[in-house]
């Protein structure tokens, strides 16, 4: 296939308590993942403007992997609830733009959880280098033009 | 897209952290491409950027360089953020114009690849060096730190940091979830390598928890919710009812009369303990617990609240006296309704679950009759006149208990009745074949033996009794229980035909004068217990064929199935699903037949009984001359109506509050089947019950609105789930014996249980309860410290520090099924082991077979459920040496031969290999290989009755099997059962294997994630005695240090609103998990209170004008992080 080569860009925002920390997990039990995704640290998965997630895929990046606590466990009691609704309204709104809901992902990962950040990234990068470059530019020229 | 218009200078650093980095990352290749990004004016490369030489080069440089923004690339900034603000903070920099890059846990460490390990330290570089363009100064908040402590869990890990803390002169709350403190260590037999007694050691230290005047203890209680932040915490705490006042001397009487025993939670289920207990006799505090689990459903359901498991479990015990006490202290008829009650009691036991319910009832019965066979009539207790006077009108079974309430509370009590002797319906409705008038006679004058005066033949509304002259004469309130005298028509033609009667007529004649005409063929119409009493006694009066006629089916039928199984086998024919249309004469006028209307189920009614619906046109006749009309019935208040102040409800019952009993008139109260209808003898008593409470509270003054919707306490558990116990066999219930004498006549049917029928079926009740609620230990206590109506207190502690000392639990064994353990009686885990070789254990020390036998070989199984990825792949850290404490134990104690089965051996502390040394001396056998299973198949003789351990001997590369008497299990160390729920009170992450996680692996162990709290002993992770003792006191430590600062400094994080762009649409307010955001009415915006704030950004991304925003994770600085992840390469 064309995409042998292709290497996805992976945007990720991690909640500090859980989901960062598992990375650093991750990290301290040197377990390895492709080095797609670069993280950006958050305090609350329910800080993820979904702007933000919009600006990542304008801006080059193939997916985008939003994670949090678990449900019942967010340090602000229920900020990862807020994520969990604004997720399908995103996607929606990135269906509408000929985004494959696949390129951005929900995932819940603990502090524990090291070993399943290291598993959700493998995956999610095969995934989008299954789904291909994201070619922005193209969609969206493509869409306001309607063709 | 962002702009960068701002002019700045920025130095980044990059660290190698030793080889950690470098080894992966292209240092060099990452600070030339540093060089490279927009406004960087200095990048730096040193080996350790946290050590002070690399502290120093940031300072130099920006004292040197002027830098106005400051980035580090090294580890996590969980790690290092800190150390680096405090740099720049030191240089004169503002401790947020800094940013830091992880490229070690995110990116050297986690990938191998070199050269993209590079590139992506480039961008993580580029996001750091754009997004800090955008940090602003920002200045920190102080607050005051709140100079209290609480400490959770009171194991040897919680008492030693409480009393490190109580001893620096601050006040610790210690929060224990068991009635006592102590903890495992409390369990323990000795302790290794020392061998000494674990109790010699711990309890000194228990006592003086106890007597610390800093220390405040709070046993049998739990934390239920924490708010606040570092420094500031609010925790709830709730305190379980132990129904022991602190007055408790702890003497123990009221062991000695609990009738109620249970497995010992304390001895692992290997003894026994009483409801009303204390774990171990050198528990802190010294007070006894009552180990109640909520209102049994038998209790519950009772209308009278009768306190049944109370006296079940007294007649288990052959207390017979006492147990007859328990029932009156709600129940004066305990004869009367242990013969005709329709017990819903037995529908709900608990034991019905598991086979039969307990034949509750019968056991009522049994106790009252053998008190009348033994002679022994108690003396009715007269109480002080308190100088009321109350009328009721009514003796029946509502105005009876009414009457006996207010007695015993020193009301002067008369009472009226129409008829000429007293009882009501249970005297004239009842036949004598299930209620001799000798026993309703017997307990009617005990009731009235209470002081209270009877007037028969006074019928209201005759000979001038009426409730206004009552009131005139003195009286201060009159209660109505009026009952129902009038049958129920079915409004069908032929209904006034001779031969058709009504049941109440009927069966007053019968019950009243021992005769009644009855016809040859009898046909009754109705389902209820009046019904089938009419049925019963038309065959006793000369009915050669007797049917019951009935709407519905035999599963809506409202009778007792005890009864209509009688009238079945005295040969009652019942016909279902048919409805009387028509009553038919012959040409004379003669009763001769009864035409039924077919009906079928329909769709259930509100009572959610199906109801009858006719099929049309299908009907049926019975040749009778004699029909039975048993339908329903009503009050007789044709002479109240009169009265303006009494209203009738559309069922034509007397109108009254259903919560209260007043009726429309001041001082008068109603209760009974007159307000609510037909209902059953034990339901009418309840009634009365109610009626006398208010009259009680209306006479005295009190608010009668607080009898309204009074809570109900949960429901028993059925059966217990915290200790192991054996299979609960099968047991059929007591048949209840029948007369074979009485055949059918007036005879009594049914037979009272002999004691021994008695005390074996009361023997079945399970106590769900816990605490059977019989109340002697009431009279057992001197001092009067016993509050069986306490209930749990909810308290709010503010403080500063918090330490976790939760600790863990033993690893359930039965998990593994292939040790046998749960099925083979001689399989035991590692606390049993510590209970049985303990000298207050329930062997007193020796070590002991199921049989009582000491065993001739024993197996000791180390890692079991540790070290396996199966169970837990960690390594619990103690099993070892406990191991080896057990085989010691084993040999001092016994002769047997010692296995122990190892997988490695891990003697890691001070002392600890010189004790495996010993125990090698001693003559143990260690055999290195994973135990594969603990068999009964026996290959060869010497194996029978044996416990056959298989083995590899990996050192000699052989299977072997090893037949022994006792197996024990070495179980890991697990995360205490509530530790999933305390992380998410105390916003605790848990690391894996599910313990808590501590800040730093090695730099900040004992504290937690959330700053302010701190973990103590194996809620952080498995370890042993001495290291949970020093983590106590490094919990303590840091608590201290805490509180001492007198302040902390919070993090500017917060979420702040421009006033300019806010629309005031309020969203950020529902977002907001704190109540943190209000609306300002005036200026019609949405306005964040800084102090409730915590910093979450939740409004931030929800907010749809951009004006809120949060400090240091502005959407500038997050929009430009990605900018620079993706314009790197």
């Amino acid at each position: 296939m064309a995409n042998e080569q292709f290497e996805p860009r992976i945007v990720g925002f991690l909640c500090r308590w859980c989901s960062y920390t598992g990375a650093d997990l991750a990290g301290t039990s040197r377990m390895q993942y492709p080095a797609n995704l670069a993280a950006i640290r958050v305090m609350c998965s329910g800080r993820v403007d979904p702007t933000f997630v919009v600006k990542a895929l304008k801006d080059g990046a193939d997916g985008v992997l939003i994670a949090g606590c678990h449900p019942g466990d967010c340090h602000y009691s229920e900020g990862n609830y807020k994520a969990m609704r604004r997720y399908p309204m995103l996607l929606n709104l990135l269906d509408q733009f000929g985004i494959e809901c696949g390129r951005v992902r929900l995932e819940w990962i603990s502090a524990s959880e090291g070993e399943r950040f290291a598993e959700v990234v493998t995956e999610f990068t095969e995934q989008l280098k299954a789904l291909g470059p994201l070619n922005w530019q193209e969609s969206i020229s493509a869409l306001c033009t309607g063709t | 897209m962002i702009r960068e218009n701002q002019e700045h200078r920025i130095g980044v650093y990059v660290c190698h952290c030793g080889t950690n980095i470098s080894h992966t990352v292209d240092i060099e290749a990452v600070v030339e491409y540093a060089r490279t990004l927009p406004d960087v004016v200095q990048v730096r490369e040193y080996k350790y950027m946290c050590s002070e030489p690399g502290q120093d080069l940031i300072k130099q440089d920006v004292e040197e360089q002027k830098l106005t923004r400051v980035v580090v690339s090294s580890c996590s900034p969980l790690m290092h953020e800190e150390t680096f603000r405090n740099a720049c903070e030191d240089a004169g920099l503002n401790r947020f114009l800094f940013q830091m890059s992880n490229i070690r846990e995110q990116c050297s460490w986690v990938h191998s690849d070199r050269q993209k390990a590079t590139e992506k330290a480039k961008r993580l570089i580029a996001a750091a060096v754009r997004r800090v363009h955008h940090h602003k100064s920002m200045e920190q908040r102080e607050a005051p730190v709140h100079p209290d402590a609480l400490v959770v869990g009171a194991g040897i890990a919680g008492i030693e940091a409480a009393l490190k803390i109580a001893e620096a002169g601050r006040k610790v709350y210690l929060v224990e979830k068991e009635p006592s403190i102590g903890g495992h260590m409390a369990k323990f037999d000795k302790t290794f390598p020392t061998l000494d007694c674990a109790a010699c050691i711990l309890t000194p230290r228990m006592v003086q928890v106890g007597q610390h005047p800093n220390i405040e203890l709070m046993t049998y209680s739990e934390v239920e919710d924490l708010s606040g932040y570092v420094g500031n915490f609010k925790v709830k705490v709730r305190q379980h009812a132990r129904y022991v006042t602190k007055d408790c001397t702890g003497c123990g009487e009221c062991v000695s009369v609990c009738p109620c025993e249970h497995p010992s939670e304390f001895e692992m289920g290997m003894s026994t303990r009483k409801a009303i207990y204390r774990s171990f006799p050198q528990a802190v505090p010294n007070w006894f617990t009552i180990d109640k689990r909520g209102v049994p459903m038998c209790e519950d359901t009772c209308p009278i609240h009768t306190r049944t498991q109370g006296y079940v479990n007294l007649i288990a015990q052959e207390r017979f006296e006492e147990a007859l006490k328990v029932i009156r202290d709600v129940n004066p008829f305990p004869a009367i309704l242990g013969r005709i009650c329709h017990h819903p009691c037995e529908s709900e036991c608990q034991r019905g679950e598991h086979d039969e319910p307990i034949a509750i009832c019968a056991l009522k019965r049994f106790v009252a009759d053998w008190e009348v066979e033994h002679n022994l009539h108690p003396e009715p207790v007269k109480a002080e006149a308190n100088g009321k006077k109350v009328a009721i009108i009514g003796s029946g079974p509502a105005g009876l208990t009414a009457a006996y309430d207010l007695a015993r509370k020193g009301y002067a009590l008369t009472v009226f009745e129409k008829y000429a002797e007293p009882g009501g319906l249970i005297r004239w409705g009842i036949p004598y074949f299930r209620l001799p008038r000798e026993v309703l006679d017997r307990e009617i004058d005990w009731v009235l033996g209470h002081g209270i005066k009877l007037k028969c033949n006074s019928a209201l509304g005759e000979n001038g009794l009426t409730v206004d002259k009552l009131l005139n004469d003195g009286y201060d309130s009159i209660i109505l229980a009026l009952g129902t005298t009038k049958g129920l028509d079915l409004g069908i033609e032929g209904e006034k035909l001779p031969g058709v009667v009504n049941c109440l007529d009927y069966l007053a004649h019968a019950n009243l004068q021992g005769s009644v005409e009855t016809g040859k063929c009898v046909a009754v119409v109705g389902g209820g217990n009046a019904a089938v009493d009419s049925a019963r006694t038309a065959l006793r009066y000369g009915a050669k064929e007797v049917m019951i006629l009935y709407r519905r089916t035999r599963t809506e039928m409202p009778a007792i199935s005890a009864e209509i199984e009688a009238a079945i086998s005295e040969g009652v024919q019942i016909h279902f699903l048919v409805n009387p249309v028509e009553m038919i004469a012959d040409s004379s006028g003669r009763l001769t037949k009864v035409k039924c209307q077919k009906m079928q189920l329909g769709e259930p009614d509100k009572s959610g009984r199906r109801r009858p619906v006719p099929i049309e046109g299908q009907f049926v006749e019975f040749p009778v001359d004699q029909v039975i009309l048993a339908i329903s019935q009503l009050p007789d208040l044709d002479f109240l109506v009169k009265d303006e102040d009494f209203d009738l409800t559309k069922w034509s019952t007397l109108a009254a509050d259903p919560d209260t009993c007043e009726t429309g008139k001041k001082r008068v109260f109603a209760c009974g089947d007159a307000v609510t209808g037909p209902s059953t003898v034990v339901e009418a008593m309840a009634s009365g019950r109610q009626a006398a409470t208010a009259v009680d509270m209306y006479l005295s003054g009190e608010d009668l609105e607080t009898l309204r919707g009074k809570p109900h306490r949960p429901h028993a558990l059925p059966l217990m789930d915290n200790v192991r116990r054996p299979e609960l066999p099968q047991q059929k219930r007591v048949e209840i014996p029948l007369d074979p004498d009485a055949g059918i006549t007036l005879k009594e049917v049914e037979k009272t249980l002999t004691a021994e029928e008695a005390i074996k079926e009361a023997g079945r009740c399970l106590v769900c309860g816990g605490c059977s609620d019989c109340r002697v230990c009431l009279d057992a206590c001197e001092v009067g410290a016993i509050d069986h109506c306490m209930d749990d207190t909810v308290r709010e502690l503010d403080v500063g520090a918090i330490i976790m000392a939760t600790g863990f639990q033993l690893f359930d064994s039965t998990v593994v099924a292939r040790y046998g353990y749960g099925k083979f009686d001689n399989v035991i885990n590692s606390m049993e082991f510590e209970r049985l070789s303990h000298a207050s254990g329930p062997t007193g020390g020796k070590i002991l077979t199921k049989d009582n036998k000491p065993p001739e070989a024993v197996a000791i199984l180390h890692c079991v459920g540790s070290r396996d990825e199966n169970y837990n792949e960690y390594c619990s850290r103690v099993c070892c040496m406990y191991s080896l404490k057990f085989a010691h134990l084993v040999k001092e104690k016994t002769n047997a031969d010692v296995y122990n089965l190892y997988i490695d051996m891990r003697a890691f502390g001070k002392g600890y290999e010189e004790f495996y040394k010993r125990v090698l001396g001693e003559g143990v056998h260690f055999i290195r290989g994973k135990c594969a299973e603990v068999t009964k198949v026996a290959e060869c003789q010497e194996e029978k009755d044996k416990l056959i351990v298989v083995v590899e001997d990996t050192l000699l590369g052989v299977t072997r099997r090893l037949p022994m008497d006792m197996v024990i299990l070495s179980g890991g160390l697990t995360p205490g059962r509530d530790t999933e729920k305390l992380s998410r009170i105390f916003g605790l992450n848990c690391a894996q294997g599910g313990f808590f996680l501590e800040k730093h692996p090695k730099l900040a162990p004992v504290d937690a994630i959330s700053d302010g709290i701190f973990l103590a002993g194996a809620c952080q992770g498995p370890k042993d005695i001495p290291d949970s003792v020093a983590q106590g006191a490094a919990a303590a430590a840091g608590a201290l240090s805490l509180i001492d600062k007198g302040k902390v400094i919070i993090e500017p994080i917060t979420a702040e609103i421009d006033e300019e762009q806010c629309a005031g649409c309020q969203l950020c307010i529902a977002n907001c998990p704190y109540a943190a955001i209000d609306y300002d009415e005036e200026k019609k915006i949405s306005v964040v209170t800084e102090e409730l704030c915590k910093g979450c950004g939740t409004c931030v991304a929800g907010c749809p004008s951009g004006a809120a925003g949060q400090k240091n994770f502005e959407d500038a600085q997050i929009l430009s992080e990605i900018e620079g992840i993706l314009a790197a390469n």
